[in-house]
């Protein structure tokens, strides 16, 4: 069993269908500011955890959480305190 | 480094795509040639989202590349067959031209590449992870534009690499694609290209060198993609140039 | 999905191939240990391991790695059903009871009716303490006879097989007593706050 972290995560960019259920705007090439430690990425560029259960997208400076998101038949979810601000 | 926005994209929404033609690649290897009604264009590099109903109403979900450009009529997508996928042996062993199923896109303007785009190209491919790169090449060729372009693409063997004869022919038309290819596991007799995985001095032997600012995109099983992306850090290229799509084992793209 | 037209000749293999008395509804059975994790794995050296039993403002308790291997050691084989429909039969593992946690603190009974699990890395997930209490919730330090890899939660997680996996917590350090329910991560995002798995508890709303 690997121990290797890269095999957990993959590019933000796979989220992006998730994301742009709820965004009008192409998600993906917005910019993101992670709240813990101020870095600037685009969000096809983040880190992208647990996609099989929605997506946890981390900062590639800090590894904070900056988005998460959940669809499941009974709605959708999106949480975004990890984030300063996007800009579209 | 952050791309201005693109034009508001409409909302995603579910189409009905009918397969028009399959095209058979390499043994384990479908193209599936798409018709979907109301396509209205990608960049590439984008994916899409197909999804399966069973009678039984089970459904199952996968994004796939965008294999064709956007030139294109129809849309190609290219499917590996993954022995323990859900997905993959479906639309590679039993999906037949007249048949269809939901798909939804284009998504995901991150990792895309236009001809309008400055600047050198280098494009680094594993196994399927070829196809969203293809889309840029064969973008690049349509609107004959003159690039200079490196495809380094890493493949098992000669008959698994995906579109070996048009990539080959590609390049022997236009003296600013370099293809660069390597066989990882078997080589044919008289084989003189590399032989193994890429690495760093792979990398720094037939890249760009990092004075040229080239725009670097990774795809393929997440090892080939994390090992090239901090190779390429290593050696001076900019965190920001590269963009990768990773293919994992769940999740994300295809299986 | 209502109304979504039938794809020719599509079945999910998977479940075909599943005994299924033996698996919860929707699952399928495998042979690999999928990894799914909210973040990257955390190093921890047992040297620097601590178990926290904790209550309100206080500590209940606190074991190192040799101290909480020193407690009663119970080995269990059971099967484990993820959320994301895989379900794993036959799985062994080896650890330390909720019950004897709590009498290696001098409890007889859970001083409150929930418990929230924290772990290393910030994940969270909430129980109530009538699913950790009579064995049927443990942290195991073993699986398969070895030391659990980090990637699937090594040194310790949380093991309660009776719910989806997601509750049995990765890494954890904590088990904080709560009065009150509290949602944890991925049931404060859309997951059902019970998750049975018999009665397919995937999503809030199930």
């Amino acid at each position: 069993m690997t121990e290797n972290n890269s095999v957990l995560f993959l590019d933000g960019n796979a989220a992006a269908s998730l994301l742009q259920e709820i965004f009008v705007p192409d998600i993906s090439i917005a910019e993101i500011r992670c709240v813990a430690c101020g870095f600037a990425s685009t969000v096809g560029s983040l880190r992208l955890y647990a996609a099989s259960m929605g997506a946890v997208l981390r900062c590639t400076h800090c590894d904070g959480i900056l988005i998460r998101a959940v669809h499941t038949r009974h709605g959708r979810w999106l949480e975004m305190t990890g984030a300063r601000h996007l800009r579209f | 480094m952050i791309e201005p926005a693109i034009a508001p994209q409409p909302r995603l929404e579910w189409q009905l795509a009918e397969v028009r033609a399959i095209v058979v690649e390499t043994p384990r290897v479908k193209s599936l040639l798409l018709q979907v009604p109301a396509w209205q264009g990608h960049l590439p590099g984008q994916h899409v989202d197909i999804r399966l109903t069973a009678e039984d109403g089970y459904q199952a979900q996968r994004s796939y590349s965008i294999a064709s450009p956007p030139e294109d009529a129809l849309l190609t997508l290219t499917v590996e067959r993954l022995d323990n996928g859900e997905v993959s042996p479906y639309l590679v062993d039993d999906v037949r031209v007249g048949d269809q199923f939901e798909l939804r896109g284009p998504i995901g303007g991150y990792f895309v590449w236009t001809v309008a785009t400055r600047g050198p190209l280098c494009l680094i491919a594993g196994g399927s992870g070829i196809a969203p790169l293809a889309a840029m090449l064969r973008h690049r060729a349509r609107r004959k534009v003159r690039a200079p372009t490196l495809l380094m693409y890493s493949s098992r063997s000669l008959e698994e690499v995906i579109y070996g004869e048009e990539l080959d022919a590609m390049s022997r038309g236009d003296s600013d694609l370099r293809l660069v290819n390597t066989l990882t596991r078997e080589q044919p007799e008289g084989w003189t290209g590399y032989r193994r995985r890429i690495d760093k001095a792979m990398l720094a032997e037939v890249g760009f060198p990092p004075e040229q600012h080239p725009k670097i995109f990774i795809c393929g099983p997440t090892p080939l993609v994390e090992d090239a992306s901090r190779f390429l850090v290593e050696l001076g290229h900019p965190f920001p140039t590269i963009k990768t799509e990773r293919f994992g084992p769940t999740g994300g793209l295809a299986s | 999905m209502a109304g979504s037209p039938i794809s020719r000749g599509f079945r999910s293999r998977r479940q075909e191939q599943t005994p299924r008395n033996r698996v919860p509804p929707g699952q399928y059975v495998t042979t690999d240990f999928p990894v799914l994790s909210a973040g990257p794995t955390p190093q921890i050296k047992v040297e620097d391991w601590t178990l926290s039993l904790q209550l309100a403002g206080s500590l209940l308790g606190k074991w190192s790695w040799a101290e909480f291997e020193a407690l009663p050691q119970t080995t269990i084989k059971t099967d484990i059903h993820c959320v994301t429909k895989w379900s794993k039969l036959d799985t062994t593992w080896r650890g330390v009871t909720f019950d004897d946690l709590l009498k290696g603190v001098g409890l007889a009974e859970p001083p409150t009716p929930y418990v929230m699990a924290h772990s290393d890395g910030g994940y969270t997930t909430n129980l109530p303490v009538a699913d950790l209490i009579n064995g049927r919730g443990m942290i195991v330090t073993r699986y398969e006879g070895l030391p659990i890899p980090p990637v699937h939660g090594g040194p310790a997680r949380l093991f309660v097989p009776h719910l989806y996996f997601w509750k049995s917590a990765k890494w954890v350090r904590r088990l904080r007593f709560m009065e009150k329910d509290e949602r944890g991560f991925w049931e404060s995002l859309g997951y059902h706050n019970y998750g049975d798995p018999w009665k397919e508890q995937r999503y809030d709303g199930d």
